[in-house]
């Protein structure tokens, strides 16, 4: 890519891309100093990225006019910080301060771009990819790339059941049009801390039941029953889709109701037990040392399964993670030998083990609590709180998949 | 309680930056010591009149509130020109 090429307006796709790629460019975040720390853009190696608070340029570059402030600062303060070479990307909250940005470096002759609605547009931007397209068996992965959230389409015979949809619910909805499809299910693996469900609204829109085990119904913290209507799963259940069948596995540990979903020897929807890189953390509702042995033991029976199984996770870390089809997809086999958290269980007893995860714990995120009240129907945010509560990155897995 | 102030802008409905950007050109029409009181429908412009006030030398943020009108949230911020 030359800077000639790099357009004014990066859409959330089109930065996906670039960042699939690994194409060169740096990012001017303009975004004030905690936002950028909490919440910045991620790629699949480490970005080249410089923040400076828009109203420092502003104040700083000294003009009344935005653009003029900028074109100002950036001559005096940034010239040899930018990269001449490559594209800049110009990234703010919203997507109007940033065009400003890019309009005056443009004006320098930098090759700089905005991205598009800002961090609130990539942070609830959904891909979809195909993990397998038949007429007996499609299944979809729709990825929330910023926030490293994975959901799943599992569809047979014209029937689709949603697994752990994300708030947005356009994704689906699409989706199923565009298959001539009928969603006739939708299902949460576990009450999640780290972002909102999209699915009892999913499943009002379609008519479909939700699916959730009666031991997420509770908040861990509050111990109060949930208000929201579903269908409560159990261990051994199965559910139809088409002409398929998908097997409940209980597997306690991250949450006490956490469930896993078989499909014969071909798929496992993991939820938040196994991840591709790591494995989920215990300590979200609080009880990690009661929660841990659990979650060993769960792990175990998980690892037991035929080594050729292929585990759609429900998060990831980090893009990296991905093939290079963009799928976050690996068998059993393969992350028995690669994902570091089921290298350390086959490895420990469970004492052991269980001693690994509670010193693998990242930091504890205080608005995890309030979005399990969201999603347990306690608590109902505005269109501005959801949001807030949403921002940045999940932080499900233990702190290995961190490089912390 | 209620805050003193010399002028008021109205930036509700403006988009970021510029409530900020009318804010400072607005500054510069006050006497050294004057307040100015800014409405902002902008949820963002909370952190980022802290961060201006802070680099900014001639002006002081004074106080900040949050109040309900027309059923939406609107973040109001009272600077004064310093110098």
């Amino acid at each position: 890519m030359t800077p000639s090429t790099a357009g004014t307006v990066w859409t959330s796709a089109s930065l996906l891309e670039r960042l699939e790629r690994r194409d060169r460019f740096a990012i001017l975040d303009v975004r004030n100093r905690d936002e950028f720390e909490r919440f910045p853009i991620e790629g699949r190696e480490r970005l080249a990225a410089i923040n400076v608070p828009y109203f420092e340029m502003l104040e700083l570059g000294g003009k009344d006019e935005m653009e003029d402030s900028v074109a100002a600062y950036a001559k005096a303060h940034l010239a040899g910080r930018l990269p001449a070479d490559h594209p800049i990307l110009a990234v703010c909250a919203k997507g109007d301060t940033s065009e400003y940005v890019a309009r005056a470096l443009r004006r320098l002759h930098y090759a700089c771009a905005s991205l598009q609605g800002g961090m609130k547009s990539w942070g609830a931007y959904c891909s979809t990819r195909a993990v397998a397209e038949t007429s007996d068996l499609s299944i979809y992965q729709i990825a929330r790339p910023a926030r490293g959230c994975l959901s799943y389409l599992i569809a047979s015979d014209g029937q689709a059941m949603v697994v752990d949809p994300l708030r947005r619910m356009e994704p689906y909805l699409e989706l199923a049009r565009a298959k001539g499809l009928a969603i006739g299910a939708v299902l949460d693996t576990h009450g999640h801390a780290d972002h909102l469900s999209g699915g009892p609204a999913l499943a009002a829109a379609t008519g479909a039941a939700y699916h959730l085990h009666p031991y997420d119904a509770i908040h861990p913290i509050d111990l109060v029953p949930a208000s929201i209507a579903y269908e409560p799963l159990r261990e051994g259940q199965t559910l139809r889709v088409g002409r398929r069948e998908l097997r409940v596995m209980h597997v306690p540990g991250h949450t006490l109701g956490l469930v896993a979903l078989r499909l014969d020897d071909e798929y496992l929807c993991t939820g938040d037990s196994i991840f591709i890189r790591s494995i989920a953390r215990p300590d979200l509702g609080g009880k990690a040392d009661t929660w841990a042995p659990l979650h060993a033991r769960s792990l175990r029976r998980l690892l037991d399964l035929p080594p050729a199984i292929k585990v759609l996770p429900g998060h990831f870390s980090g893009l990296d993670e991905a093939g290079e089809t963009g799928l976050f997809v690996a068998s059993m086999g393969e992350l028995k030998e690669r994902n570091d958290g089921l290298l350390a269980l086959q490895r420990r007893n469970e004492e052991g083990f269980v001693r690994y995860l509670i010193d693998s714990l990242p930091r504890f995120i205080p608005e995890y609590v309030d979005i399990k009240r969201v999603n347990a129907g306690l608590l109902i945010p505005d269109e501005e709180q959801a949001s807030t509560l949403e921002l940045g990155k999940n932080v499900c897995a233990l702190s290995q998949a961190y490089g912390a | 309680m209620s805050q003193i102030f010399d002028r008021v802008l109205d930036a509700r409905g403006l988009n970021c930056p510029m409530p900020l950007v009318s804010a400072r050109k607005e500054i510069g029409n006050l006497e050294p010591g004057q307040i100015l009181k800014v409405l902002s429908t902008d949820r963002g412009s909370v952190a980022d009149f802290q961060g201006w006030a802070k680099v900014a030398k001639n002006v002081e943020l004074v106080g900040q509130e949050t109040e309900t009108m027309d059923g939406a949230s609107v973040y109001v911020h009272f600077v004064k020109r310093a110098s």
